[in-house]
């Protein structure tokens, strides 16, 4: 017995549209969400730039800000986008058993409060190092702990738990880059082995942080492309110098096919496959040949049951990293082949930014966006292609394209790569026929 | 196909509306098939520890049977993150983790080594294929080690010592570690155990504090069962004596800092801050008995159920009874074929309360006589690498045929209702259920039966 999952709710709040239609509009006008940065005084950092949410507080979703503001930024955005999914999944409805509905999120770590951190530090400073037993007498002493009990990456899980009154299995999982991507793959699993009927799954984080451009920036990971921002993501560019931390959250609430047709739920799509894999390389870097990359979207393929030439479009990671966009590129053509010049692919980090573990939430949500609308978003800044990444990256504009099946992937420090084959819900299907070959 | 700019974007968002109530469907769409495989049965076949109460199983179990209460344990102090404490390598092995160890923590130091000796132990890495194992950890948030920004805050203090915090991003910031924030992500171990023993499955770190280890474990059985591996390294390692990890249980109430922990005593106050990592090798049943594997025992099922309440109390009873009873009936186990139950046994006045009334309440008149064991007195607060190591525990008990002690249970407490072992004749039975709670209203929960072909 296959039980199918089906997406029946969305939320996101990005640097580009804190709403479904928001980033729907904000990505076919190609609005790139990079700019100064501003969350900190970053004039003597390296690096000065970043996609950031600006101008949105949970009031949007009708909470009071105030009741969260000792919660992180990646606290808040998962509130806004969980309870957008929620509001339009309607999660309320009597006829979801609470103890059916679970949460699977991939949010990130949260940094701590830069100024009381380094001056708990310095008052913990010994001839070589620091201790950590002072550290912690003092920043008892100091840290407020209402703020302090809030800096854990399963946080938002459990406010949206409290919140949404879902009491199924609640989790939370880090795999890098790759945590939204994976936290949806698993929720759809423990859909189909009949663990929960209604899961609220996808990610938030915001790293826009002095420490989060400090380890960044000492990867060589970021552009420092600080005169121009709106430049400054290139994916598949040959002037391609980084990528540009983002944030935000996206969520979906997905649920077993049968129960959202018996409580007349709206139905945005379906996820079909999940594949994760390992590069088993190195911690710093992908793999040459991107082998785990190549592994996550055959397995994502061999999940759905679909052939590399049933997919019409791939969401790609596309960082705008030198080694990331070569790498992925080339796993691409490993696995689709001559179709790969076929399919188009774009990075919506042009626009977004990198929103670190809950990047593929946002791409999740973006492939439901083009599948439902028909139009595929663009990859802005793809002014001079790198003649090592030769595919249709969909280059500046945004386009019209109907088709049935999309696949986002991504990629992890580490070595971790997932990838998910989200396709549009069509309840008279007899399967494998794919749109964007028929049309 | 056709392509052409967009102008317009307002049209192009009309969600299609294609549900409708009670329409009768025929499911021949596309579907993931993650469940085709899904009577495969998930064994155990190696097992690691890295705590204070030993390096190894044998060690382990030595420990655990042979201690006396009073003791108080905490760090792993023979774990000192050398090489020589990762087991013995081939060359090349020891080599990679030699190179590496300056870029992992020290969880993620001892979530290796347990990965190591459990993968040694189940001598899968010969016979496998490598793209078809899996790692599945559980883990704390590792945090920030202020000693990491030691350097970096030092370069920017005034000249009477104070620290300018405009100065970080020119002078402090060059100061950090190049791998400095790949050595604090929590998914450490997952990736290094990966890459030190070429494991290209699929791979996964959940972060879900002390009830991670569970459901790392659930999480690998269903990878197995969707036959999207055919074996999953699962482990989880953790902390309570690191700077930030102390601060937070701290502030959670989960350690007492001059505690002993007394698990189900009257006089209990929380445990001892500890640390420690455990690990095992899951693997397709039919797999294992093929290639001839030891098997400890089977993974008959698992669950996790939430209930977040502002009152902690009766959120964690109630998403521990839940969690109980779906566990049970996945394993189809009757609440009187369990041979025990290893609580999690935290020692702090309400997480023990809470779990005993939620094992009163679905065990009801078998809980009378249910052996009850909390190795947690053995080994204080490890955080998420505790869940794993008190399964590892209690199969080791299994193995045995008798169970350890509670330690300083000296004075039951009347009101939490349970039986606590505290001598070391009573028999372990033949299957147990393995608790993980979390104080803010999470449980997870494991069935381990010994095996039978």
């Amino acid at each position: 017995m296959k039980r199918r999952v089906v997406v029946t709710g969305l939320g996101c709040v990005t640097p580009i549209g804190s709403t479904v239609d928001d980033l729907a509009s904000g990505l076919y006008a190609g609005r790139v969400g990079v700019g100064r940065l501003s969350l900190f005084d970053a004039d003597r950092f390296p690096v000065r730039i970043a996609a950031e949410v600006r101008g949105w507080d949970l009031s949007a979703v009708g909470e009071d800000p105030r009741a969260w503001q000792r919660c992180p930024r990646q606290t808040q955005f998962a509130i806004g986008a969980g309870v957008q999914a929620a509001r339009q999944a309607d999660t309320g409805d009597g006829r979801i058993r609470r103890e059916r509905f679970g949460i699977y999120l991939g949010c990130g770590e949260p940094f701590e409060d830069f100024q009381m951190f380094t001056r708990t530090v310095q008052e913990s400073l010994t001839a070589d190092g620091c201790s950590d037993a002072q550290f912690t007498e003092h920043a008892l002493k100091i840290f407020d702990p209402d703020a302090e009990r809030e800096m854990e990456p399963d946080m938002p899980a459990i406010h949206l738990s409290e919140r949404l009154h879902a009491e199924g299995p609640v989790g939370n999982c880090i795999s890098a880059c790759v945590s939204a991507t994976q936290a949806i793959g698993e929720a759809a699993r423990l859909i189909q082995f009949d663990e929960a009927d209604v899961m609220l799954c996808g990610g938030a984080h915001s790293t826009i942080h002095p420490f989060g451009v400090t380890g960044f920036q000492r990867l060589s990971a970021l552009s420092q492309r600080n005169d121009d921002p709106q430049a400054a993501v290139r994916p598949f560019d040959i002037d391609r110098d980084g990528f540009v931390i983002g944030e935000g959250a996206a969520m979906l609430v997905i649920e077993e096919l049968q129960h959202a047709l018996n409580r007349g739920a709206d139905i945005l799509g379906e996820i079909t496959g999940y594949g994760s894999a390992q590069d088993a390389w190195r911690v710093t870097d992908s793999h040459p040949q991107g082998r785990g990359t190549a592994a996550a979207m055959r397995r994502a393929l061999a999940d759905s049951g679909l052939n590399p030439d049933d997919i019409g479009y791939i969401n790609a990671h596309g960082t705008g990293t030198v080694v990331n966009d070569k790498v992925e590129t080339h796993a691409i053509r490993q696995v689709f082949g001559a179709q790969a010049y076929r399919i188009p692919v774009s990075s919506t980090k042009s626009m977004l930014g990198h929103a670190t573990t809950a990047c593929g939430a946002i791409e999740a949500v973006v492939c439901l966006i083009s599948l439902n609308s028909g139009v595929i978003p663009p990859t802005v800044n793809h002014d001079n292609p790198d003649p090592e990444c030769d595919l249709d990256y969909v280059p500046h504009t945004a386009r019209e394209w109907a088709c049935r099946h999309m696949l986002t992937d991504n990629i992890g420090f580490g070595g971790q790569n997932a990838a998910l084959v989200i396709s549009r819900y069509d309840e008279a299907s007899s399967g494998r026929v794919s749109l964007s070959r028929a049309a | 196909m056709t392509e052409k700019r967009v102008s317009r974007y307002e049209d192009l968002w009309p969600i299609r509306r294609s549900g409708r109530p009670g329409t009768p469907i025929r499911d021949e769409g596309i579907s993931m098939r993650s469940c085709q495989d899904d009577h495969r049965r998930i064994v155990i076949t190696g097992i690691g520890v890295v705590c204070s109460a030993g390096r190894t199983a044998e060690q382990f179990w030595k420990t655990l049977t042979r201690t006396a209460s009073g003791t108080r344990p905490g760090g792993a102090a023979d774990f000192s993150g050398t090489i020589d404490d990762f087991g013995d390598l081939p060359a090349d092995k020891r080599r990679a983790i030699r190179k590496s160890l300056k870029v992992m923590n020290r969880e993620t130091q001892m979530g290796v080594a347990a990965g190591q000796q459990a993968l040694a132990d189940a001598r899968i890495l010969d016979v496998c294929d490598s793209e078809r194992v899996g790692v599945c950890f559980g883990a704390d948030n590792v945090s920030i080690q202020p000693d990491d920004f030691a350097g970096g805050i030092r370069s920017c203090l005034t000249d009477d010592r104070q620290f300018d915090s405009t100065r970080w991003g020119s002078d402090g910031l060059p100061e950090v570690a190049p791998l400095w924030l790949l050595k604090c992500l929590p998914n450490m171990p997952t990736c290094h155990l990966a890459i030190i023993n070429d494991l290209r499955g699929p791979g996964n770190t959940i972060t879900q504090r002390d009830v991670s280890a569970n459901m790392a474990i659930a999480e690998a059985a269903r990878t197995i069962r969707c036959g999207a591996a055919d074996a999953v390294l699962v482990g989880a390692t953790g902390t309570t004596l690191t700077a930030f990890s102390r601060l937070r249980a701290r502030l959670e109430g989960d350690i007492d800092d001059e505690g002993i922990c007394r698990p189900f005593d009257r006089k209990r106050t929380g445990p001892a801050p500890g640390e420690g990592a455990g690990a095992l090798v899951l693997e397709d049943r039919d797999g294992a008995v093929r290639r001839g594997a030891r098997i400890y025992g089977e993974i008959a099922g698992a669950a996790a159920a939430s209930a977040v309440d502002r009152n902690r109390l009766s959120g964690c009873r109630k998403a521990a009874a839940r969690a109980l009873q779906t566990t049970l009936r996945q394993a189809r186990l009757s609440p009187t074929d369990v041979g025990h139950v290893h609580a999690h046994g935290l020692g702090t006045p309400d997480s023990d309360l809470a779990e005993s009334q939620a094992i009163g309440q679905v065990f009801g008149d078998a809980a009378a006589g249910l052996p009850i064991v909390a190795a947690k007195s053995h080994l204080a607060n490890a955080a998420s690498g505790a869940g794993i190591l008190e399964l590892i525990a209690s199969l080791l008990a299994v193995q045995h045929g008798v169970l350890f002690p509670v330690l300083n249970c000296d004075e039951p407490d009347p009101e939490c209702g349970v039986d606590p072992v505290t001598d070391r004749e009573t028999a372990a039975g033949d299957s147990f259920l393995n608790v993980n709670l979390f104080g803010r209203g999470l449980a997870s929960c494991v069935a381990v039966r010994a095996f039978a072909a």
